[in-house]
């Protein structure tokens, strides 16, 4: 049985005196500190993050963080664009699933706001095909495309989307980890300017710098000392095509729908057992395709569903969505994202989530996206 | 010379510059000739008001999902001056500049669309 038994975070956003390596090194022995964990009781370190060796020269992760924690364990560094968090740790739970007795700290971390923001783009873009770059795709070009696809056939307007923002803005005021601890209204969302028609400055996810690290084990010994854990009942990742050109559908993102099948039928649970789930809400149309792509609402209903704040903390007895505030409001510094998705439902599940805690809760969700939909990994979890 | 931080900020610059590689180029444009002329039908767009770096002066301008009709899918930049699109709108693939010479002094000719 594989267990998450701690979780610490960086505040996210824009930290001008803290470099990548100071927010790793932050998260890192937080997390350690906290649980009490002696370093020489984690056997290897999986680590999430995309820009880097982009932006700034810097690659070869792994060892650095070697250098932070002063071990010769194995390091892996893991790359799935906006997903890297996300698949490090699908990539621990198969480590996990081939070592006994072992510990290790997933770590998840991004320095973004150094950069001018067309540079961010253009690196961010990495993730796209070679096509799409070259037509000028930009990561919210590529979402406006499947937003504008979706609009139509579902025969729903901008202000649809805008509810996804407001109402993750809403659960950022109870997360002081996020970026924006404010609210928003509809008309905000709708008056903000269009970045890739039809998607504005506020359906999208900001620039962001932050840090996320959490420790998995499944040694016994470790897991019976600690109190405050979450059981992974299964973790899995899927791909699909990198260029929208090559996809069979865009209405959804195929990625995620396989995804998210193989994680519940793994788990031997629905979509209905789920009280709380992070999902991938990069853009306010991302959360609606997770929301029908994960099985929680019908194909098409996403929309109406969304509008109707069904899934905002305090306004529902059944599935609350995004309670850090998503990607939209807590921030996405990329590689630390699935990181602290996986966090956050630790924090609900263990009932450490503060003025945000949903009651009588079993079960959570994590859905991490990287590029748009080309890798998708969905983590389900017990208390 | 490495030493010298503006040195070193050329390198990074130069390097970062490899998506315009002569080679490249060159070898994407083998591939693209076939599509010169052919006819297709938007099925998505966008139109792009924060461009990536060194595209600032284009924005905004259209980008389109179009399918031509072996069923091939791109996408392509719609060329400026045409806002008004629509789902099945027909558009023609064209031979147009994609960038500014690059740091090689190659400048990249690629494929964009004009509707119809």
């Amino acid at each position: 049985m594989i267990n998450v038994i701690g979780y610490h975070t960086t505040k996210f956003g824009e930290q001008w005196n803290k470099s990548l390596f100071d927010l790793i090194s932050e998260a890192i022995h937080g997390v350690i500190k906290e649980m009490k964990i002696d370093k020489e009781e984690i056997n290897a370190v999986f680590f999430g993050n995309m820009l880097a060796g982009i932006l700034e020269n810097n690659v070869h992760g792994g060892s650095k963080i070697s250098e932070i924690l002063k071990t010769h364990v194995p390091m892996y560094r893991v790359e799935a664009a906006c997903a890297s968090g996300g698949l490090a740790f699908n990539l621990a739970c198969q480590y996990l699933n081939a070592n006994k007795n072992s510990t290790v700290l997933v770590v998840g971390g991004e320095k973004m706001t150094d950069y001018p923001t067309p540079k961010v783009i253009t690196a961010l873009s990495a993730a796209a095909s070679g096509e799409e770059q070259e037509a000028g795709l930009t990561f919210p070009g590529l979402y406006a495309m499947l937003a504008r696809i979706y609009l139509h056939t579902y025969g729903y307007t901008e202000e649809h989307l805008a509810a996804v923002s407001v109402k993750n803005h809403f659960h950022g005021t109870f997360n002081d980890k996020a970026q924006f601890q404010k609210e928003i209204s509809i008309e905000d969302v709708l008056k903000s300017p269009y970045i890739a028609d039809p998607l504005k400055v506020l359906d999208a996810s900001p620039i962001s710098d932050g840090a996320s690290a959490i420790l998995v084990t499944n040694n016994r010994h470790i897991a019976h000392r600690i109190d405050k854990k979450m059981t992974v009942l299964s973790s899995q990742a899927a791909t699909d095509s990198i260029s929208l050109s090559g996809r069979a559908y865009l209405d959804r993102l195929d990625s995620t729908v396989q995804a998210g099948n193989k994680a519940f039928s793994d788990a031997k649970l629905s979509p209905i057992d789920i009280s709380v789930a992070e999902v991938h809400d990069c853009f306010s149309i991302a959360e609606i395709l997770a929301m029908e792509d994960l099985g929680f609402f019908k194909k098409g209903e996403g929309g109406e569903r969304m509008k109707n704040y069904e899934t905002m903390f305090g306004k529902t007895n059944g599935l609350v969505v995004n309670t850090s505030g998503g990607l939209k409001a807590s921030g996405h510094p990329v590689g630390a994202t699935g990181v602290k998705q996986i966090g956050e439902v630790f924090l609900q599940l263990t009932q450490q989530a503060g003025k945000r805690q949903v009651k009588k809760i079993k079960y959570g969700l994590t859905h991490n996206v990287g590029g748009s939909g080309g890798t998708a990994v969905v983590n389900i979890f017990s208390s | 010379m490495l030493e010298d931080p503006e040195e070193l900020q050329l390198l990074i610059f130069s390097h970062h510059r490899n998506m315009y590689s002569p080679v490249k180029i060159w070898r994407r444009q083998r591939k693209l000739r076939e599509y010169l002329g052919k006819k297709g039908k938007i099925i998505t767009w966008t139109k792009i008001y924060t461009a990536g770096e060194g595209r600032s002066s284009e924005d905004p301008y259209n980008v389109a999902l179009i399918e031509i009709d072996d069923h091939t899918r791109f996408s392509l930049q719609v060329i400026h001056g045409y806002e008004k699109l629509d789902f099945g709108q027909e558009v023609k693939i064209v031979l147009r500049k994609l960038h500014q010479k690059s740091h090689e002094g190659v400048i990249a000719y690629g494929i964009k669309c004009i509707p119809l």
